[in-house]
């Protein structure tokens, strides 16, 4: 029995067989329950995924990380005894110990959704022009502005089990983040942001999204609230 | 007629399109309205084709120069829309594939990691829920069917 059997870990993966088994033992340490979406990887993900102790949901399909969170949001509020869920990067950027930290704020009642922050405090490590794009990103969002978010983008969040039952992502690809911004400022829930610290290693800087794709999301949120 | 073979063309052209959609007729599901427009499209076709004329002046009393013009802007805005109804299709498909490839993804994984995880409740659950279809195969099931039933029976009872 672990104090944390109350957190569901949910780990969405595409193509991340190198890292995958080591990010999930690794959280495994702290978090028993983790449960990993593999989002119809076309490497050996989850042969990988398959060797650790985390539970594995399989896409028949390619969907896109927004369809990988919601599927391993519902997998983890039909488990039993499941309170807090944490969305949790699977090219090992996350830390335990930051989630913890999160499922804290939660326990003490003070938030119901716990945000990941890279810029609360200055640590130096994001790169400086991804900095600015996202800074420039969370500024300019009406909705990320009326919660005060510093840091609109980031993977890491804590969700009680009252936002995770509303929170319902509809854009599959990487709009979601924005998304769940949006959500959570119409939805009256108490959002609140901790400090995080991201590791960029060399995997993850490999991994991530170019900055480009930040036109890509730009477009996806702009058709969503035209075909509202 | 020093028109006679373009015309001829764009005829034949309009009756060929007209004739692929009546043979389509029932195998999609076409809305009421949409066989309506399509037909007088067609028809608004075979008719502007014929009397070039008549468009033109159609054209003059909306401000535009030439009917070749008017037709034009119609069909810029007629793509518009179909590029707009196209995205909207797949929009909606592609919701209804997440549906899916989600509900499938959740059912198998219940079923393997309780197996993997050693979890028994779900399992025991799945294979009754199975054995009580097996006995009785609907009469219309081909053989292939009822053996895949089975097999797949026997397999999770296995598991």
């Amino acid at each position: 029995m672990s104090q944390y059997d109350d957190v569901w870990l949910v780990i969405p993966a595409y193509n991340e067989g190198q890292v995958i088994a080591d990010v999930v033992e690794g959280a495994r340490k702290t978090f028993p329950n983790i449960v990993v979406v593999d989002d119809g990887s076309s490497d050996n993900s989850a042969e990988h995924i398959a060797t650790t102790g985390a539970h594995l949901v399989r896409h028949p399909v390619n969907l896109g990380q927004g369809a990988a969170l919601q599927t391993g949001l519902k997998y983890a509020l039909a488990q039993p005894g499941a309170r807090y869920f944490a969305t949790f990067d699977a090219d090992g950027q996350h830390q335990t110990p930051d989630v913890e930290k999160m499922v804290q704020v939660l326990r003490d009642d003070e938030a119901d959704v716990v945000l990941g922050s890279r810029f609360i405090e200055q640590n130096g490590q994001v790169p400086w022009i991804k900095r600015v794009v996202l800074r420039t990103a969370a500024s300019v969002s009406p909705t990320a502005r009326k919660l005060k978010l510093t840091d609109s983008h980031n993977g890491l969040r804590v969700l009680s089990r009252k936002a995770a039952e509303q929170l319902n992502i509809t854009m599959n690809g990487m709009a979601h983040a924005s998304e769940i911004v949006g959500f959570l400022a119409g939805s009256g829930l108490r959002v609140t942001e901790v400090p995080v610290d991201i590791l960029y290693t060399e995997y993850s800087r490999a991994k991530g999204q170019s900055l480009i794709n930040g036109v890509n999301i730009i477009f996806d949120i702009t058709m969503r609230e035209r075909s509202r | 007629m020093k028109y006679f073979w373009i015309q001829l063309l764009l005829i034949a052209g309009s009756v060929s399109m007209a004739l692929m959609f009546i043979r389509t007729w029932g195998q999609a599901k076409n809305r009421a309205w949409k066989r309506i427009a399509f037909s007088v499209f067609v028809v608004v076709n075979v008719y502007a084709v014929l009397r070039p004329t008549d468009v033109t002046w159609v054209a003059h009393q909306l401000g535009v120069g030439r009917g070749t013009d008017l037709v034009l802007y119609v069909m810029v805005l007629a793509m518009g829309f179909l590029t707009l109804n196209t995205f909207l299709r797949f929009r909606s498909l592609e919701k209804k594939l997440t549906d899916l490839a989600r509900t499938v993804a959740l059912a198998e994984g219940a079923r393997h990691n309780d197996a993997r995880l050693g979890g028994t409740p779900a399992v025991v659950a799945a294979v009754k829920v199975e054995v009580e279809v097996e006995p009785k195969p609907e009469p219309a099931e081909t053989d292939s069917a009822s053996a895949s039933t089975s097999a797949s029976a026997s397999d999770s009872v296995k598991a």
